[in-house]
């Protein structure tokens, strides 16, 4: 192919927005998310789009943490951990994050999907077999299809599925069972316990992805082990920190020599330059509030859950409930889920509209996240919108039964 | 058990909607199964009757009928 034939076949399919005259993507952000409210194109709106769970990404202490760091260390260290970019405060947030998910030891990586990506190219070989929740993050399968070893998804959160696959399994060298802790599109949380369990029975590796359950789950916002009340996981845990840790970056943690293995081996982490100072003395920040303030933050964010939650039942509205503060709308069609999209924004309220290939078809969504820095009386006039739609229109949706 | 119902079993245990399959569902359109659900099923197949099927054969199909037919057609013509 010529290159301008090669350009000219990449296209991308923008036929929701146009025909709701709405692209819901790449909206222009011109402020912090804020006390619950973000600005998209100059029009201040209700953020129950952002991963904000906590409502720390603009909390003085943390600005004032990156700020420290930014003056210690300046922009980068412009190298990759192995040479330049491992500061004393980066060893600081590896041991911090580790205690704080109960884990031997913890590495950080510049994000989570690369944490993802770039884990089992390092650990896992070709007569291993790789086991994957069928709804798990993109990152995860892009990594676990990314080593050229078997691998296989298993029905979502069906512990019975995953058995019979294990069962099968015997003649791999080493099988790995991959799932999310909080599934990030309708909240689902994996039966982790179980899982843990018959990973034990059948001589298989857990990995979780709790980039929604840290900071989030837990009663000290530990996440999915505290959550599931997990004291002695044998596996591997990875998270996202660009979400209630309200940075970016991620992590890897688990026994001390596959983190030591993975610092020399791991080339995502070898031979990208390290997370910059300011967003580790960010971490660390939000991390320290954590302990201090959980409660109070994360009552103010289940509070906001259950009024999302209290307001849209019998609304007509089709609620994709959770245990997790993820509350999700179940639409008809991808047109429908950007309607409906563009009506909370034409109201002041920022949402996150799932459509494929993001998800299958018959599971378009849109997302809401109401974070503990959405105040009560944003939460009422959220409310007000829905009434007010749902007596209107209902687009995108289905009556419930 | 005969084979229809054994093959529409195997195909209602590898899909997210289960209920909502029937011999004559449109597994694509109407069920909405998507290409994890087709791996999963595939494997299954392959496992229950000791069988190699060619995932191109399986683009075609689009009910548990039509894939009923494809085994009987292609793949397991002892039955
Ligand atoms: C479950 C899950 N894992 C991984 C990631 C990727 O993390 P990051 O944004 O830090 O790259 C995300 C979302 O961004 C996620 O939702």
């Amino acid at each position: 192919m010529r290159p301008e034939d090669f350009f000219a076949q990449l296209t991308v399919d923008k036929s929701a927005g146009e025909k709701t005259g709405f692209n819901p993507y790449y909206h222009t952000v011109l402020s912090g998310t804020e006390n619950g409210v973000i600005s998209f194109e100059r029009e201040n709106l209700i953020d129950l789009a952002s991963n904000n769970y906590l409502g720390l990404a603009c909390d003085p202490r943390v600005k004032e943490g990156i700020e420290r760091a930014a003056r210690t260390y300046g922009a980068s260290l412009c190298g990759t951990p192995i040479a330049t970019g491992y500061t004393g405060e980066m060893a600081r947030l590896e041991k911090t994050l580790a205690r704080f998910v109960g884990l031997e030891a913890a590495l950080v990586f510049p994000s989570g999907y690369q944490a993802n990506a770039a884990l089992f190219s390092a650990i896992a070989q070709k007569q291993d077999l790789i086991l994957v929740d069928h709804y798990a993050h993109a990152s995860l399968i892009h990594g676990a299809k990314s080593t050229g070893c078997k691998f296989r998804p298993f029905l979502h959160n069906n512990m019975g599925h995953l058995e019979r696959q294990l069962q099968r399994a015997s003649s791999h060298r080493q099988v790995f069972v991959v799932t999310e802790s909080v599934f990030s599109i309708e909240g689902s949380i994996a039966p982790i316990k179980e899982l843990a369990e018959l990973c034990d029975h059948y001589n298989a590796l857990p990995v979780v992805d709790d980039s929604h359950g840290i900071g989030v789950l837990g009663t000290r916002g530990h996440g999915i082990l505290e959550h599931a009340d997990l004291e002695h996981f044998e596996g591997i845990y990875t998270a996202s920190l660009g979400k209630a840790l309200a940075n970016a970056g991620g992590m890897v943690a688990g026994p001390a020599n596959l983190i030591e293995y993975l610092r020399y081996y791991c080339p995502g982490l070898v031979y990208s330059t390290a997370l910059p100072p300011s967003t580790i003395g960010g971490v660390l920040a939000v991390l320290d509030i954590i302990e201090k303030e959980f409660h109070t933050l994360s009552g103010r964010m289940w509070r906001n859950k259950a009024m999302l939650v209290d307001g849209l039942c019998g609304s007509g509205f089709e609620i994709v409930d959770s245990e997790a503060p993820i509350t999700s709308i179940r639409c008809e069609s991808a047109e429908q889920t950007v309607a409906l999209s563009k009506l909370l924004f034409q109201n002041g309220i920022a949402s996150t509209p799932f459509i494929p290939p993001s998800v299958p078809s018959h599971a378009c969504t849109v997302r809401l996240i109401a974070g503990a820095g959405v105040s009560e009386e944003d939460m009422k006039r959220v409310l007000e919108v829905f009434q007010r739609i749902a007596v209107q229109e209902r687009p995108g949706t289905k009556k419930s039964p | 058990m005969n084979l229809q119902d054994k093959i529409l079993g195997i195909i209602k245990e590898n899909v997210e909607k289960s209920d909502a399959v029937d011999l004559e569902s449109d597994l694509r359109n109407e069920i909405g199964i998507d290409s994890f659900e087709v791996t999963m099923i595939i494997d299954a197949l392959e496992v229950e009757f000791g069988i190699t099927i060619d995932e191109t054969d399986f683009q075609k199909v689009s009910t548990a009928s039509d894939i009923v037919a494809l085994l009987k057609q292609q793949y397991i013509r002892d039955h």
